[in-house]
């Protein structure tokens, strides 16, 4: 049985990524040109024209995930998409010999060394957001959430006509400037600084003292409902933070996969241009 | 005392208004969320003592604010004067005095204006979805990208070389837009026109013509002497790759700095020399691919005459023939270490290689052995002849001048002098020969034919090797004759040096390190490239 992408097919891509690397590394390490390595050599060529080949490839694989049809399970695609790009990145670096300048060139290993980088990010957010997010909200969704906050604010702003001014403006505050990912910045933290429903609790623990007896009682049940939505809240941030981290990556590794698309195509054009 | 009628609006569940009547009568009428006020607005957004209605000081009711806000037109008011038709708004609710009935003072109606929305759907109007708008975005930021990518790596390069009046225009610039395709450091010695590229890459897509380079190299001589050989070494179609022949950028490739321009390994040398016969099938020389491997034993240059192309090649495998014939007498072996000076016992003289043999130069060549110079101090009585009494010094010079000398300084004794000179003189150094018939001299000495340049197809240099010790390679310390060759051999070499690889203990050496390629300015005896020696003869 298939376990996930990474151990597929009894890590049928991991081997055939190793056995690239190690030979290439091979080959790099015995034949050294005698003005050192670089693109243009035999072995530069060689590196190039194979890293070009995986390149193509893993784009393909952005246009086989959206179809439901293909050759092979999209399952084996991901593993060899992961594998071989991580692959692909030895192979680019042996290709350039390690020279860099202010040109096409530097440029397209730039932007491979970027997309390469933000899908290994990707890998590890989906290796271990899904687990988080299952243990953050349960067999709760983030509407669930919502909904059971909306009962608390009603309910602490039914208690909290009754007690003073300044503890009825905080609760009204609290319920009325509570945003849940309101920037893409706080959505990656998970975290608002200057959260008026933290900052109710906090404050709430030292204005009990000047309470008449019967508001003292309706205060304990505000507290209580207050440190209750204070978590709720702070799940559906959590919530909100893993799935803009699972997707984030994606800002990156997409267009910059483009435009690698267009710099390797600028440079394969360079070369042969000015052979 | 204000008598007050209050109308609350309310809506129905049609939504249509519906008007409540209340009279109240007290000094003053307050408004709040508390349970105590007069009017009590149960709302949050209500101060629990929001604001008073009472008369001031002119007698006219007012509402005056007391912990809550007052807002009449957008702008917040402590205290409003209830005249009719003036609209407040206390927190969520409107206020506003209507015309009053004659039993009292001031009548006022509040409506809720603002209802308190839904909980629900206003915390999900505050809630973001994660990463909202990132597919707009992703695809924004890839057209962005990919669109400058395109332009000024691909578009205007390649307008440049495509497009002539862009191409003639951007020649006169400092720098092209091509040149975000160098991909790498230009070297030193063509820095001065690099940042063009099409100085070089003449012909888009053709890869660099040896023409490019002969365009200002115009002065540059074939690199092998025979014209014959250079075309069919260097024009041989088929033989190399996707190209008839070898370019000049094969060996001297560009964009490599600070890698020399001129390649240091075997491969350029190996190409022609491995196979040397499918190149020059007439070629005497053997295939070689590597120093350490089958580069044949030395072969050393023997001069044999006056002229420069009085050489002969000798193989240091071949003992029998290999034996200087300079035409002098000298033992190394007794010019060495302690030796006796002409002072006799009390006269004992320390002598090392430099003590004769001069370095010059940043190479460090050695000079050649001059007799006033480095035998005179030690030798100067070989010079004398008769007793201590009447001693005649003689010329260090030609045979003729000794004789002149001899005659007119000991006439009786010619006979007897010469003789001694013939064997112990001139003779003691050098190798006498008898004259020829119709010779007025009585003895010659053989002309010298002194070898300085042993390796005239390589080249050596003493200066790199300074550190060691003359005698690790040169061992004369036993030589009895002066016919004893005391040059190293390839073995010798090998103990210090190896192939184009580095092996223990061993540096590596490629072909460039002792030879030049083809260079006929290497050797004083005129010939580094192929020539004829290195050629089996024409048959006739």
């Amino acid at each position: 049985m298939n376990g996930n992408i990474f151990d597929y097919k009894n890590y049928r891509y991991f081997k055939l990524a190793t056995a690239i690397i190690v030979l290439a590394l091979a080959v790099y390490l015995l034949f050294e040109p005698a003005v050192g390595h670089y693109g243009g050599s035999w072995l530069g060529y060689g590196l190039g024209t194979l890293s070009a080949l995986l390149v193509f490839w893993m784009a393909w694989y952005g246009v086989r995930k959206r179809r439901y049809r293909g050759t092979g399970a999209t399952q084996g695609w991901l593993s060899a998409h992961i594998y071989l790009g991580t692959a692909l990145l030895v192979l680019a670096s042996l290709h350039s010999g390690f020279h860099f300048g202010f040109n096409i060139h530097t440029l397209t290993y730039g932007l491979l060394l970027l997309v390469v980088t933000s899908g290994f990010f990707g890998n590890y957010a989906y290796m271990i957001y899904p687990r988080l997010m299952t243990d953050n909200m349960g067999e709760d969704n983030l509407d669930a959430l919502l909904l059971r906050i909306a009962d608390a604010d009603k309910l602490a702003r039914q208690i909290a006509v009754h007690m003073p001014d300044d503890i009825n403006n905080m609760v009204a505050r609290a319920c009325r400037e509570t945003y849940i990912g309101a920037g893409l910045l706080e959505q990656l933290k998970g975290y608002r600084p200057d959260c008026p429903s933290a900052l109710v609790v906090q404050q709430l623990a030292s204005m009990g003292k000047e309470l008449s007896a019967e508001q003292r009682k309706m205060y304990h049940e505000l507290y209580s409902i207050m440190v209750r939505r204070q978590s709720l809240v702070k799940r559906a941030r959590l919530d909100l933070m893993y799935r803009a981290r699972l997707g984030f990556w994606l800002y990156f590794h997409v267009p910059f996969a483009v435009a690698l698309l267009t710099a390797m195509t600028a440079h394969v054009v360079a070369v042969f241009v000015y052979w | 005392m204000i008598h007050c009628l209050l109308i609350k609006v309310s809506h129905n569940s049609r939504g249509l208004p519906v008007r409540s009547y209340h009279t109240l009568t007290c000094d003053e009428l307050t408004l709040g969320r508390g349970a105590e006020n007069k009017v009590h607005l149960s709302d949050p957004r209500v101060a629990m003592h929001h604001a008073v209605i009472k008369r001031l000081d002119d007698g006219q009711p007012h509402l005056v604010a007391i912990h809550g806000e007052l807002e009449v037109d957008g702008a917040q008011q402590q205290s409003v004067a209830l005249t009719h038709g003036q609209r407040v708004m206390i927190g969520p609710y409107q206020l506003t005095v209507e015309p009053a009935p004659p039993d009292v003072d001031l009548a006022v109606s509040l409506v809720l204006a603002h209802r308190l929305p839904d909980d629900y759907q206003d915390l999900k109007s505050r809630t973001r979805e994660p990463l909202s708008g990132a597919a707009a975005f992703k695809r924004r930021l890839a057209l962005w990208l990919a669109g400058l990518t395109a332009l000024v790596f691909l578009g205007l390069p390649l307008a440049q070389v495509l497009i002539s009046s862009f191409r003639t225009t951007m020649n006169e610039q400092p720098m092209g837009f091509d040149r975000v395709w160098s991909p790498g450091r230009i070297s030193t010695a063509h820095q001065h026109f690099g940042a063009q590229c099409a100085n070089c890459h003449q012909v888009p897509g053709q890869r660099v013509t040896d023409q490019a380079c002969l365009a200002c190299h115009r002065d540059t001589a074939p690199h092998i002497v025979d014209p014959a050989l250079q075309q069919h070494a260097f024009a041989a179609k088929g033989r190399y790759f996707l190209h008839g022949g070898v370019r000049c950028i094969e060996c001297h490739s560009e964009h490599k700095a600070p890698y020399p321009l001129v390649r240091q390994y075997n491969g350029v040398c190996v190409r022609c020399h491995g196979d040397i016969k499918a190149v020059n099938p007439k070629s005497l020389l053997p295939d070689i691919h590597d120093f350490d491997h089958d580069h044949p034993g030395f072969k050393l240059s023997f001069k044999t005459g006056p002229g420069e192309q009085d050489v002969e090649r000798i193989a240091q495998a071949d003992k029998t023939h290999l034996k200087e014939n300079s035409g002098l007498k000298f033992p190394h072996s007794q010019h060495i270490g302690l030796v006796q000076g002409p002072g006799g016992m009390s006269d004992i003289r320390q002598l090392t290689c430099a003590s004769c043999h001069h370095p010059e130069g940043k190479e460090m060549r050695f000079a050649v052995v001059s007799f006033k110079r480095d035998c005179l101090s030690c030798h100067a009585d070989r010079l004398e002849v008769g007793p201590a009494n009447a001693t005649l010094r003689l010329p260090h010079g030609a045979e003729q001048d000794v004789i002149n000398v001899l005659k007119a300084g000991a006439p009786k004794q010619f006979a007897r002098y010469s003789e001694t000179l013939k064997s112990d003189g001139c003779g003691y150094c050098h190798d006498m020969v008898s004259p020829a018939k119709d010779d007025p001299l009585p003895w010659r000495v053989t002309p010298l034919h002194i070898t300085q340049d042993w390796f005239s197809k390589a080249r050596f240099n003493h200066a790199s090797h300074r550190t060691q010790r003359c005698q690790s390679c040169h061992a004369v310390e036993h030589s009895e004759s002066s016919a004893d060759v005391a040059i190293p051999d390839k073995l010798s070499c090998l103990r210090c040096h190896a192939g184009s690889s580095p092996k223990y203990r061993r540096i590596a050496s490629s072909c460039m390190s002792c030879h030049d390629f083809h260079n006929p300015h290497v050797s004083s005896y005129g010939g580094g490239g192929a020539n004829a020696q290195d050629v089996a003869p024409q048959p006739r």
